[in-house]
């Protein structure tokens, strides 16, 4: 693989990263957006976080996983518990990972 | 500070997710300068892994652009969201709020904000720990890639998922945004589902298409807003 290949992927994916974020708060923020567009815009983070989690939990690595068998959900289900009782972001993801760790051993 | 504060999590999950960049990338051919330069002006996490079986199939600069743009084209609906908020900042402000802005910042952030508390220095200290913990992950990774052994001894590969749920919780803060996630949910998993019946969709689409699918039917379905 050539140095020139990587460094103009590198550079290509800066701009390409950059602008799909710019653009949009760019051009949003300057006009004033009518109800039904701020509602829809309203739903959008729970609808994200949704479906991140669902791809990451059931299809980890982009394929079907077992759930009950796969350490996924049980740990996804321990950081939800623990994000749940303590509003630690960081404490949730620590546990997450741990819990994920033994589960992973004790499943097998 | 406050912002730093905020994105202390980030930071210390960015840093296994980053190392494990850094490790693959230097497996593909990558140097550790170029795997850094890649995180520190690409901050884009999934779009960035996606990049490297892309780049494995086939010298293209173009595929690679196209498979890290639409796994990230969440960010459109990201930027949107969060301008309302950005009015009043200048475009250079604006754009580099724009550059620090990820899952995980925009969920911290947007959180905060409902919350009544977030700034516009606020914003930016959560995006400079963010950003921080990611090059410094990939710095890591990279450089010890021969030593470390296999990264996922330590849970590395659930550092993200593990995010996405606890941010998951704290955007789902009322009744309507429950169901939304709920249907958001149901539809990631019928869009890979549906290849069972012979309807096969690009999967980086997934993402996408749910949550505007499940934002659509939510707005549809609830005409008033209902409060946090």
């Amino acid at each position: 693989m050539s140095d020139r290949f990587i460094w103009s992927v590198v550079i290509g994916m800066a701009l390409a990263n950059f602008l799909v974020r710019f653009i949009p708060i760019a051009i949003v923020s300057r006009v004033e957006l009518p109800g039904p567009i701020m509602r829809w815009l309203s739903f959008i983070p729970a609808s994200v976080m949704g479906a991140l989690v669902a791809a990451e939990v059931f299809r980890p690595g982009g394929s079907w996983i077992d759930p009950v068998h796969s350490p996924y959900g049980w740990a996804a289900l321990l950081t939800g518990l623990v994000y749940w009782r303590s509003r630690s972001f960081l404490g949730a993801t620590l546990a997450g990972m741990l819990g994920f760790v033994a589960l992973r051993a004790w499943l097998g | 500070m406050r912002g730093l504060k905020l994105g202390l999590p980030v930071f210390l999950g960015y840093m296994p997710v980053g190392a494990a960049f850094g490790i693959l990338a230097t497996g593909l051919g990558f140097s550790t300068l170029q795997a850094c330069a890649c995180s520190a002006t690409a901050l884009a996490g999934a779009g960035q892994f996606i990049a490297l079986p892309v780049i494995r199939a086939g010298e293209s600069v173009l595929a690679v652009l196209a498979a890290t743009t639409v796994v990230n084209l969440r960010y459109v609906l990201f930027g949107a969201t969060i301008s309302p908020y950005l009015r009043g900042l200048t475009l250079p402000r604006q754009a580099l709020l724009a550059y620090f802005l990820t899952d995980e910042t925009f969920a911290i952030n947007i959180n905060d904000r409902r919350a009544g508390l977030s700034t516009g220095w606020s914003m930016f200290g959560v995006g400079v720990i963010s950003w921080v913990g990611w090059v410094l992950g990939t710095l890591m990774g990279a450089a010890a890639a021969s030593w470390i052994g296999d990264p996922s001894r330590w849970g590395v590969e659930f550092a993200m998922p593990a995010m996405f749920v606890a941010l998951l919780i704290a955007l789902a803060e009322n009744r309507q945004h429950v169901i939304v996630a709920s249907l958001a949910i149901a539809i990631a998993l019928a869009l890979p589902a549906a290849s069972l019946v012979g309807v096969n969709i690009p999967s980086a689409w997934f993402i996408v298409m749910a949550s505007v699918g499940a934002a659509t039917i939510a707005t549809l379905m609830f005409p008033e807003r209902e409060s946090a």
